[in-house]
C-alpha cells in the first residue's frame, strides 16, 4: 500500500457519509431500527406475552373424563369456569392409561381438548392426560387438568400424613433453604447481568456489524462503478489506498454508529424497561476500552473484506449474492462461541480469527481481563485485519475496477 | 509560448490478450485544443484514461513536461469522463467542492472560479440544487465546472457533447474555445468529425488502437488527398472496426458453461415448433 494522507482519506469519508445520511431509507434501516429495536422489544414482548396468557386463560376447553369412579374433590376442582366436563367409563383393552387407542381421533378432530383417564387401585390412583401437543388449546386444557390433580394430590398427601399422626410440614420438608436463595450468590447484580449479557451482546454486536456493513460497502464500491462516478474519482490526486481507506472509514463510521446505537438501545431497555429481569452490567474501564477495541478490530476485518469482495464483483447484484451468504456464515462462529466454557477456556481459541474477538467480548463482559488472552486476540486480529486491508487494497489497485468487469 | 505539456512515448496498453492501444507517441502542446476522433472501440477512452493516470501503460510512458508521470501530478489535469460522474445526493456545488478539496484548493478559491465559469454556462442558479434531477446538459456543465474549479493546465473531455441538445452542445464548445483563448489546453474526444473541425486546431484520428493521422484539418486533407474531412476519415479508417475492448473479454469458462446449461439454442426452438 502506498502512503496514505489522512486529509484525503477524511475528505472521501466525509463525502461518503454525507451522501449516506441524505438517503432517509438508509438512515431508517441502519440508524433508527437498531436504536429502537431493543426498547420496542422490551415493551412489545411483555405486552404480547401478557395478552396471550390472558387469552389462554379465557379459552373454553372441553375435557372428557374416562373413569369408573371419580373422587368428588377432583370432580369439583375440574368443574370450573371455562371448562366443560363430560364423563364416560374407561375404554376396554387398555394396557396402560397412556395408550390413546381410538381416542386419538377424538382429540385430532377437536371433539375434546384433553382426555383425563383416572383409575383407583386400592390406596393409590393412576392417571394419564391425553392431549394434542400441537394445539395450544389442548395444551392449555392439559395444564388446567394437571393443576387440579396436583392440588388434589397435595391435599391428599397432607391428609394421609396427618391421619398417621405426623406433622405434614416437617414430614414433607425435612430439609429446607434458610433465607433468600439470591442472597447466597456472591456475584453482584451487575456481574450476573454481565454473565447473562455475555451470551447475548456478542451475538448482537457481531451480527449487526456484519449485516450493517453490507449495504454501504456495496454502495461505495461496485455501486459507485455502476453509477459511473468511480472514473472521475480515480482521476483525482488520490491514491487507491487513500480511496480505500476513505471508504473504509466511512463504512466503519456508519456501521459503528449503528452498533453503538443498538447497544445504547439495549442498555436503555435493560435500565428502564426490563429492570426487573436484568441489570446493567458492571465492568471496569479497562474492559470497556478493550471491548471497544475488539469491536473495532472485528469491524475492520469485516468492512475491509466486504469492500474487497464488493469491488471484485461485476455488479451490485453480484456483490449482494456474494456478501449475503458470508453474513449468514458469520452466525457459525457466533453460535460456536456461545457454547465455549469460559472458566477453563484454552488459549488457542483466542488465536482463531473472528472466534477470538467474539470470545473476547464474552470475557470482557464478565470483566475478566486475562492478559495472555488479550495479547493473543489483539495480535491475531491486527494481523488478520492487515491481511484483509491488504487484500482490499489489491482489489482497489486493479485497473479494471473502472469498468464493470471482475 | 508553445511548450509541450504532455508526452506519450511509444505507449501501448493491453488488457490480457486484448491490445487496446499499440505504439502511440504524441506530444500535446500548450494553448491548443486537440481532438481525438474515432469510432466506438477505437481506443479514444483508453488513451484519455492513460493521460488521466487511471490506466498505466503496458509499455511506454505518459509524462508531463517536467518529466513526472501523470499519476504523480494529477492536479494539473481536469477530467470530464463520458458518464460525468456526479453524485446525485450532493448539490452541484458540493460535487465541485469535493473534487476541489481533493485537489487541495480552498473552498473560497474554488467558489470564485466556479462562479466565473457558471455564468458562461448559465449555471449560476443551479449550483445549490441536487444533481439528481439534472438534465444531461446540466450534468455535463456541472462536470465541466468541477473539472475547472482547481485551475487545471490540461482539460481532458471524453465525448463532452454526447447526448446533449444543440444549445447545450454549443455552450460547451464555446467554453472550450474560450479556455483556449485564455491559454488553456484541451484534449477533446469525439466521434463527430464536424465537431472536431469546429473546435479543435489539431485532430488525431484513432482507429483500432493506433493513430492513423495527426495534424490540422488542412493537413488531413492534404495527407489523404481528399476534399472533405469525412472523406479523409473514411480513407484513413477503411478497415473493419474491431469490437469495443469491453466486449472482447469473455466471461470465465465455468461461467460460460453454467450459462449454457440454462440457454436454449435457436435451432432447438425451431425443431420444437416443427
Amino acid at each position: 500500500m502506498s502512503r496514505i494522507r489522512f486529509t484525503q482519506m477524511r475528505i472521501v469519508a466525509k463525502k461518503e457519509i454525507m451522501e449516506f445520511i441524505r438517503d432517509w431509507r438508509t438512515i431508517v434501516a441502519l440508524i433508527l431500527v437498531p436504536l429502537l429495536l431493543f426498547p420496542l422489544l422490551f415493551i412489545a414482548f411483555p405486552l404480547v406475552m401478557q395478552n396471550e396468557a390472558q387469552e389462554l386463560q379465557q379459552l373454553d376447553v372441553d375435557v372428557l373424563i374416562q373413569s369408573d369412579y371419580i373422587d368428588e374433590d377432583i370432580f369439583l376442582g375440574l368443574n370450573q369456569t371455562n371448562m366443560t366436563i363430560t364423563t364416560e367409563a374407561l375404554p376396554d383393552g387398555l394396557e396402560t392409561l397412556s395408550e390413546p387407542l381410538n381416542d386419538s381421533s377424538r382429540l385430532r378432530s377437536y371433539e375434546y381438548d384433553a382426555i383425563l383417564r383416572l383409575q383407583q387401585m386400592n390406596d393409590t390412583w393412576v392417571y394419564s392426560v391425553l392431549f394434542l401437543s400441537t394445539s395450544e388449546q389442548s395444551t392449555e386444557a392439559r395444564n388446567r387438568v394437571l393443576d387440579v390433580l396436583n392440588e388434589w394430590e397435595t391435599n391428599e398427601t397432607i391428609e394421609r400424613i396427618e391421619a398417621g399422626g405426623l406433622d405434614a410440614d416437617t414430614t414433607l420438608n425435612p430439609l429446607r433453604w434458610d433465607g433468600e436463595i439470591s442472597d447466597a450468590d456472591v456475584a453482584t447484580k451487575g456481574e450476573q447481568a454481565g454473565m447473562l449479557l455475555s451470551l447475548f451482546i456478542p451475538f448482537v454486536l457481531a451480527l449487526w456489524t456484519a449485516s450493517a456493513a453490507v449495504q454501504p460497502a456495496i454502495d461505495m464500491t461496485v455501486g459507485e462503478r455502476e453509477r459511473g462516478t468511480l472514473e472521475s474519482l480515480l482521476s483525482l490526486p488520490l491514491s487507491r489506498s487513500e480511496l480505500l481507506m476513505g471508504k473504509w472509514l466511512a463504512v466503519v463510521t456508519i456501521t459503528g454508529v449503528g452498533v453503538a446505537l443498538q447497544v445504547a438501545g439495549l442498555l436503555f431497555g435493560i435500565a428502564f424497561l426490563a429492570e426487573d429481569l436484568v441489570n446493567v452490567p458492571e465492568i471496569s474501564i479497562a474492559s470497556v476500552l478493550l471491548l471497544t477495541l475488539a469491536v473495532g478490530l472485528y469491524g475492520t476485518m469485516i468492512v475491509a473484506l466486504y469492500l474487497a469482495l464488493a469491488m471484485r464483483s461485476k455488479s451490485v447484484k453480484e456483490a449482494g449474492t456474494v456478501l449475503a451468504p458470508i453474513t449468514l456464515a458469520m452466525i457459525v462462529p457466533i453460535l460456536l462461541t456461545q457454547f465455549i466454557n469460559l472458566d477453563d477456556v484454552e488459549s488457542f481459541w483466542f488465536a482463531i480469527p473472528f472466534v477470538n474477538v467474539l470470545l473476547a467480548l464474552r470475557e470482557l463482559l464478565l470483566d475478566r481481563v486475562i492478559v495472555e488472552h488479550v495479547i493473543i486476540w489483539i495480535s491475531v486480529s491486527i494481523f488478520v485485519s492487515s491481511l484483509t486491508i491488504r487484500y482490499a487494497a489489491k482489489q482497489f489497485s486493479r485497473e479494471d475496477i473502472v469498468t464493470s468487469r471482475s | 509560448m508553445t511548450d509541450n505539456l504532455l508526452h506519450l512515448t511509444d505507449v501501448s496498453k493491453s488488457f490480457g490478450d486484448v491490445h487496446a492501444i499499440e505504439h502511440v507517441s504524441l506530444e500535446i502542446k500548450n494553448e491548443s485544443v486537440v481532438g481525438l476522433v474515432g469510432g466506438n472501440g477505437a481506443g479514444k477512452t483508453t488513451l484519455l484514461r492513460m493521460m488521466a493516470g487511471i490506466y498505466k501503460p503496458t509499455t511506454g510512458r505518459v509524462h508531463l513536461k517536467d518529466g513526472k508521470n501523470v499519476d504523480e501530478m494529477r492536479s494539473v489535469l481536469g477530467v470530464v469522463p463520458e458518464s460525468t460522474g456526479l453524485y446525485s445526493k450532493l448539490t452541484a456545488w458540493e460535487n465541485i467542492r469535493f473534487h476541489s478539496r481533493i485537489h487541495g484548493i480552498e473552498d473560497s478559491v474554488a467558489w470564485s472560479r466556479t462562479i466565473r465559469f457558471a455564468e458562461l454556462l448559465d449555471m449560476q442558479d443551479s449550483l445549490h440544487r441536487y444533481t439528481e434531477g439534472f438534465s444531461r446538459g446540466m450534468r455535463q456543465k456541472t462536470a465541466l465546472l468541477r473539472a475547472l474549479a482547481h485551475g487545471p493546465s490540461i482539460l481532458l473531455l471524453d465525448e463532452p457533447t454526447a447526448g446533449l441538445d444543440v444549445t447545450s452542445a454549443r455552450i460547451v464548445r464555446k467554453l472550450v474555445s474560450k479556455l483556449k483563448d485564455e491559454g488553456g489546453t484541451v484534449i477533446y474526444s469525439t466521434h463527430h468529425l464536424a465537431e472536431a473541425e469546429q473546435v479543435c486546431d489539431r485532430i488525431i484520428i484513432v482507429h483500432n488502437g493506433t493513430i492513423r493521422a495527426d495534424g490540422t484539418p488542412e493537413d488531413l486533407l492534404s495527407i489523404t488527398n481528399t476534399n472533405s474531412l469525412e472523406e479523409a476519415y473514411v480513407s484513413l479508417t477503411s478497415e473493419v472496426a474491431r469490437p469495443r475492448q469491453e466486449d472482447m473479454v469473455e466471461p470465465s469458462k465455468f461461467a460460460m458453461l453454467w450459462r449454457r446449461l440454462f440457454t436454449r439454442s435457436p435451432g432447438y426452438e425451431v425443431n420444437e415448433d416443427e
